[in-house]
């Protein structure tokens, strides 16, 4: 071949190389960037008067006078508000009969609205669920509920031959004639004094329990459950994977039994998370009874079986990488084989054993089959150390579905589910990248 | 001697997991994702009141709490139907007494996108709709869109429901969208304008539009006097009365307090009398 052929196959090559990365860095950046972008709104918020009320009241943090204060003022802004609501309701008792009944139901309409963007009404009973004592404590959900309250949302279905089209109608409209108008430029226009939204930092979503199914607080018993189920598969598939790696590197032959034995590992790399899962239950739960219920236990013991197979491939790969004259040497000096891979061979081969272990630690924490049917439930305290035997727990992974599926109010929501896969990306990451640092780390001590 | 140290530990581990496990300061409830609003609701206030009590709540399913009483893993099962003959036996089979509460009372509301302009359907034109009779909204008097049929999965008892009710045991058409939970149902109808879907009550905001059935709009209401033809109650099952005084038997009876009862309302569901 031409010289000159060859180099411009070879830049053509680079090229390619070139663009392939800076494709996975683009696609990586499209992933990550809105993850962390909407996932930091749950921490870092316009929060409004409500929010701190609720943290007040509900958590007992915040500065008795300031909040009172900050209350005070607030009411005073919503104060026409319930005024011109309260006149309303006087002179629709003056309408003609003919309209009495339209303009009732339109007025009962207006009050939800309201008391979804503002909460319960002064003088109102308190309400049982969290989520309708408050207003809207985040001020773009804020925005989104005065929209509610200016515009109803009909449909036009005019078109016989399609499908009804979506049409915002002035709430305004339904009460001409009437003071009551005068409330919508009002609430519009002093939004801002009856809410006072400000720059809030809540740390408290990483370290708070949830209140009335995630309308409210943080994610703490998530995060917890998360720790304890990868940190306990961790301390069952560490020593197992290791100590198979060191048995099938170090002591076992070539035979038929030892080639079954690695095929058998292959293919439980290859099984479906789902499928670990359903075994949990079956073998772990309902046979063995590790737990009365679904437990930490358990579905640690399901994840460890599920990262097995990676701890032990990387182990063996990395004792393998172990130069044979290292053996040589330390055999020679009179050391038994045993002494020779616990002092010799297993600390060189640390970091690559190292980096197994931290990427199925990620793995772990970000699994959702294996723990649905033998640890993860919907809702639950955050455990204490000794109690993981025989407690199910929330988890990230599993909640992150969960809230954003099965969740009866998805939408009011989404800052959690953003922050909550936020968070469970952001440890998977901060464990992959204490694995390069780590690796890094004792291959110099090791060179040095 | 080895021998002796290794069983001891384990003999130990085992005494210390069952001493922890018969304190019973623990509740397991499974099962329905219709009652898992309620049941998270009522866990978070009960445990408000008793301190030191811990409640968890799994949403698996109807079906899947039904097995986990079964198998003694869970202290209540929430279901959106009763228990089938043959899982009371499998009950039994295992020393299982099951005992049904009825909490609440539910609808199942019948809900299509809110741009479909129809408001009202009888019985047997949901049933063809399922049965893939009816294809088409036109059919129906509605714009010339075909059908998205969307219903829950077999394991739910809010489909059990639906299939006794309204397809009165008869198999649902191939091409129907199973998905996994009363929440899904809601958002795949909110997002699909050709959709039909169907969930509980509590699960029914502005975002989709549930139809009236025979002329009779689905509520509270009509859910109570039984005029809306597709209601349910909702359970909670333990395994045998609980005994007089313990917090499971209060649990389970929680829905007869005031609380429960305006909590049971919140929610969206009627509390029973």
């Amino acid at each position: 071949m031409h010289l000159r052929t060859r180099h411009v196959l070879n830049r053509a090559f680079t090229g390619l190389g070139y663009v392939a990365t800076s494709i996975m860095a683009g696609a990586l950046l499209v992933l990550l960037v809105p993850i962390f972008v909407r996932g930091a709104g749950a921490i870092v918020f316009r929060g409004t008067v409500e929010f701190r009320r609720y943290l007040f009241e509900q958590e007992g943090r915040g500065d008795r006078e300031a909040v009172h204060n900050e209350i005070a003022h607030a009411r005073a802004a919503r104060a026409p508000v319930y005024a011109m609501l309260a006149e309303a309701e006087k002179e629709i008792a003056t309408a003609p009969l003919t309209r009495q009944r339209e303009l009732r139901s339109a007025l009962a309409e207006l009050r939800d609205a309201i008391r979804e963007l503002l909460g319960p009404d002064p003088g109102q009973r308190t309400p049982v669920l969290l989520r309708q004592q408050y207003g809207q404590t985040r001020w773009d959900r804020a925005l989104v509920k005065l929209h509610e309250v200016l515009y109803t949302e009909t449909w036009d279905y005019s078109d016989p031959s399609g499908m009804g089209r979506k049409v915002y109608v002035p709430r305004a409209e339904a009460f001409t004639g009437l003071g009551v108008t005068a409330l919508f430029p009002y609430v519009e226009t002093h939004l801002s004094a009856m809410l006072r939204p400000r720059l809030t930092l809540y740390w408290g979503f990483l370290t708070d329990d949830s209140r009335d199914a995630h309308f409210f607080g943080g994610i703490m018993p998530e995060l917890l459950g998360t720790f304890y189920l990868t940190v306990g598969a961790m301390l069952i598939a560490i020593p197992l994977g290791v100590l198979t790696a060191i048995y099938l590197a170090e002591y076992a032959g070539d035979n038929m039994a030892v080639r079954f034995l690695r095929s058998c590992m292959s293919t439980l790399a290859g099984v479906p998370s789902i499928v670990f899962g359903l075994f949990g239950l079956a073998f772990f739960i309902n046979t063995l009874h590790v737990s009365h219920s679904k437990s930490v236990l358990a579905g640690s013991l399901t994840l460890a079986l599920l990262v097995l197979p990676t701890v032990i491939r990387a182990s063996e790969e990395a004792i393998r990488a172990v130069p044979h004259t290292y053996r040589e040497a330390a055999l020679s000096l009179g050391a038994s084989t045993w002494r020779t891979v616990c002092t010799v061979v297993l600390p060189a081969a640390l970091p690559g054993i190292l980096t197994g272990i931290v990427i199925s630690m990620g793995r772990a924490a970000g699994e959702t089959a294996p723990i649905i049917f033998t640890a993860a439930v919907s809702v639950g305290v955050p455990l204490k150390l000794w109690e993981v035997f025989n407690h199910p727990t929330p988890a990230l992974s599993w909640n992150i579905y969960n809230v954003s599926t099965e969740h009866e109010a998805v939408d009011e929501i989404r800052h959690v589910q953003f922050g909550m896969v936020c968070v469970l990306v952001g440890l998977v990451l901060l464990l992959n990248l204490t694995a390069i640092m780590l690796r890094a780390r004792i291959a110099r001590k090791l060179k040095g | 001697m080895k021998y002796g140290v290794v069983g001891g530990i384990v003999a130990l581990s085992v005494g210390v997991i069952h001493l922890f496990a018969s304190q019973q300061t623990t509740i397991v409830l499974d099962g329905s994702t219709t009652v898992g609003p309620l049941a998270k609701a009522f866990a978070e206030h009960f445990m408000q009141q008793h301190p030191g009590v811990k409640i968890t709540v799994s949403e698996s399913g109807s079906g899947n709490g039904a097995k986990s009483l079964i198998n003694g893993t869970c202290h209540i099962a929430t279901m959106s139907r009763a228990m089938k003959p043959e899982e009371v036996a499998a009950a039994a089979e295992k020393g299982v007494k099951a005992v049904a509460h009825v909490v609440a009372i539910d609808a199942l509301p019948v809900l299509v996108h809110p741009s479909n302009p129809l408001t009202n359907l009888t019985l047997a034109q949901v049933k063809d709709i399922y049965l893939g009779k009816i294809t088409n909204w036109k059919e129906l008097g509605g714009p010339d869109v075909r059908i998205v049929k969307i219903s829950r999965d077999t394991n739910s008892g809010t489909y059990e429901c639906f299939e006794e009710l309204v397809m009165k045991k008869e198999k649902m058409a191939d091409d129907v969208e199973y998905v996994g939970s009363n929440g899904a149902v809601r958002q795949r109808v909110m997002t699909t304008p050709a959709a039909i879907g169907y969930a509980g009550l509590a699960f029914v905001d502005k975002k989709v539009k549930a139809i009236s059935i025979n002329g009779v709009a689905p509520c509270a209401e009509t859910a109570r006097n039984k005029t809306y033809p597709i209601a349910r109650p909702l359970y909670m099952y333990t395994n045998g009365e609980p005994p007089q005084g313990s917090l499971l038997e209060q649990f389970v009876n929680f829905y007869k307090t005031a609380k429960g009862r305006e909590i049971t309302e919140a929610i969206g569901f009627v509390p029973v009398n």
